[in-house]
């Protein structure tokens, strides 16, 4: 290497040695790493309450309570032919109400809602517009 | 050197070189799905390929740029920094199909075109926490792109030496951008003290290797000679051993005296390929042979034999009794200078 080479190296590294250690720091101060954490974590999600539960040969609908808010999990059990498939809140119609979210493959979806689920669950192909399967409580 | 071209120079070392390359990533890929499906059977086949390769570039990019110090430090490292091109492109291999798997699985399944989604699906620009951490690969994959793409020996020739080895400088911002793409992307979602520790510990050896070659070569560069007459006193002839070559600082410049065959003859330390330290290699058929690439020069002229046309600088050199003086004024490259006889 020529003189301005090495110089240009070494200034370099003396740059990444001071910025990239603030970075890193700054990337994981707020990332939780007691296993305390984890366990009041575990232990909220294991104390919640589990309101109404149903499910049909396309999903599994469940709704749980705890101290801070309403979730929703959807388990999709078996592939949809659908290309797009949205899930909504039924209203006291049983028609399409609240939006929950999007469906896609077979898994396991969980949702937080504002309300509590009354009425069930619909999911619909939003392109359309049509009834793909609807569970009511 | 610079005659012709062909795609990729093997020869028997780098044949050998370039297995080892090969059935280390195999053996990686291998270890790294066994281990991960033992642990956590539900892992999907593109998740597991996505950090199988990604990690595995990580991995090979700290290798790398490991080689460049540790050569610098020891001798004995040397052959693998001859061999550093076919480890970066593998390496660029690597971080591709990890880029390519990660955009397809996460952008090109929309209606939206697959680039412009990972600048988009996360516009949190301004948060450390939730940073779209995919934008940062996306631009070191982009510099890696560039730096395998002009690996070859075409480019360097034709972009000429300076350009090249700027261009490829840019590898250390490669480096920060996949540490801070790793940082904000996959520790967010998935903290991991290990895995943290073990990239912290990569880039720890890295920056001291790299600062400690820096002092290292600043301290040889601050050695001031004696000067007498306009010419620089170097050293005595019983310092430099035969067929090899004792490098001074003269006029901010790495200067090789190499001693042959009674001879005593100065070049410019710098490779004209990719600037390889002359002055550590050594004599092979009566040229001197650059311990990187293995570029040749003539010790008298500074010549590459023909019918190659590299040139160096070259140096007058006087002899009183057994000590060597050095005309601190470099003659144009490739200048014919009588080699001192003792």
């Amino acid at each position: 290497m020529t003189s301005g080479q090495r110089k240009t190296h070494k200034y370099i590294w003396l740059t990444l040695t001071i910025c990239i250690p603030i970075c890193i720091y700054l990337s994981v101060k707020n990332l939780s790493f007691s296993s305390k954490n984890t366990l009041e974590l575990k232990s909220e999600i294991t104390a919640k309450k589990i309101l109404k539960t149903k499910q049909n040969e396309i999903v599994k609908v469940t709704t749980f309570k705890n101290s801070h808010s309403n979730s929703i999990e959807i388990i999709l059990k078996t592939p949809i032919k659908n290309a797009t498939a949205v899930a909504y809140l039924l209203n006291k119609n049983f028609t399409k109400g609240e939006l929950i979210g999007q469906i896609t493959t077979v898994g396991i979806y969980n949702f937080n809602i504002e309300n509590e689920i009354e009425f069930g669950v619909v999911i619909y192909d939003a392109l359309k517009e049509t009834l793909i399967t609807k569970l009511t409580f | 050197m610079s005659l012709g071209y062909r795609l990729v120079l093997w020869n028997k070392h780098k044949k050998t070189y370039d297995k080892i390359i090969v059935s280390g990533m195999l053996i990686y890929i291998v270890l790294f799905a066994v281990i991960t499906l033992l642990f956590n059977s539900e892992t999907s086949i593109e998740t597991l390929i996505i950090r199988a390769f990604g990690s595995l570039a990580i991995i090979m990019l700290h290798i790398i740029l490991a080689i460049g110090p540790l050569s610098r430090l020891n001798n004995h490292y040397l052959p693998i920094l001859y061999n550093r091109r076919h480890l970066g492109v593998s390496m660029f291999i690597a971080a591709f199909i990890h880029g390519g798997f990660s955009s397809f699985q996460f952008h090109a399944l929309g209606d939206t075109n697959p680039i412009y989604s990972i600048f988009t699906s996360n516009m949190e620009y301004h948060s450390l926490t939730n940073f779209p951490f995919q934008v940062l690969g996306f631009f070191a994959l982009l510099i890696l792109f560039t730096m395998a793409s002009t690996s070859h020996d075409f480019f360097l020739e034709n972009l000429t030496a300076k350009v090249w080895k700027r261009l490829h400088m840019l590898v250390y911002l490669a480096y920060a951008l996949v540490i801070l793409h790793v940082f904000l992307g996959a520790f967010q979602q998935e903290t991991s003290l290990f895995t943290i520790g073990i990239l912290s510990i990569g880039f720890i050896t890295l920056a001291s290797l790299h600062l400690i070659t820096a002092f290292k070569e600043a301290k040889i560069d601050a050695l001031s000679l004696a000067e007498k007459e306009g010419w620089l006193e170097v050293c005595t002839i019983d310092d430099i051993e035969e067929d090899r070559a004792k490098i001074f600082t003269v006029a901010n410049e790495r200067v090789a005296i190499f001693k042959y065959e009674g001879n005593l003859s100065a070049i410019h330390n710098v490779c004209k390929h990719q600037g390889g330290p002359l002055g550590e290699g050594k004599i092979i058929d009566g040229c001197i042979t650059c311990p990187w690439h293995g570029y040749q020069y003539l010790p008298g002229n500074g010549q590459s034999p023909p019918p190659f046309t590299e040139k160096v600088a070259t140096y007058e050199l006087k002899l009183l009794g057994t000590t060597i003086y050095i005309n601190p004024k470099a003659s144009e490259e490739g200048t014919a200078i009588k080699p001192c006889k003792y």
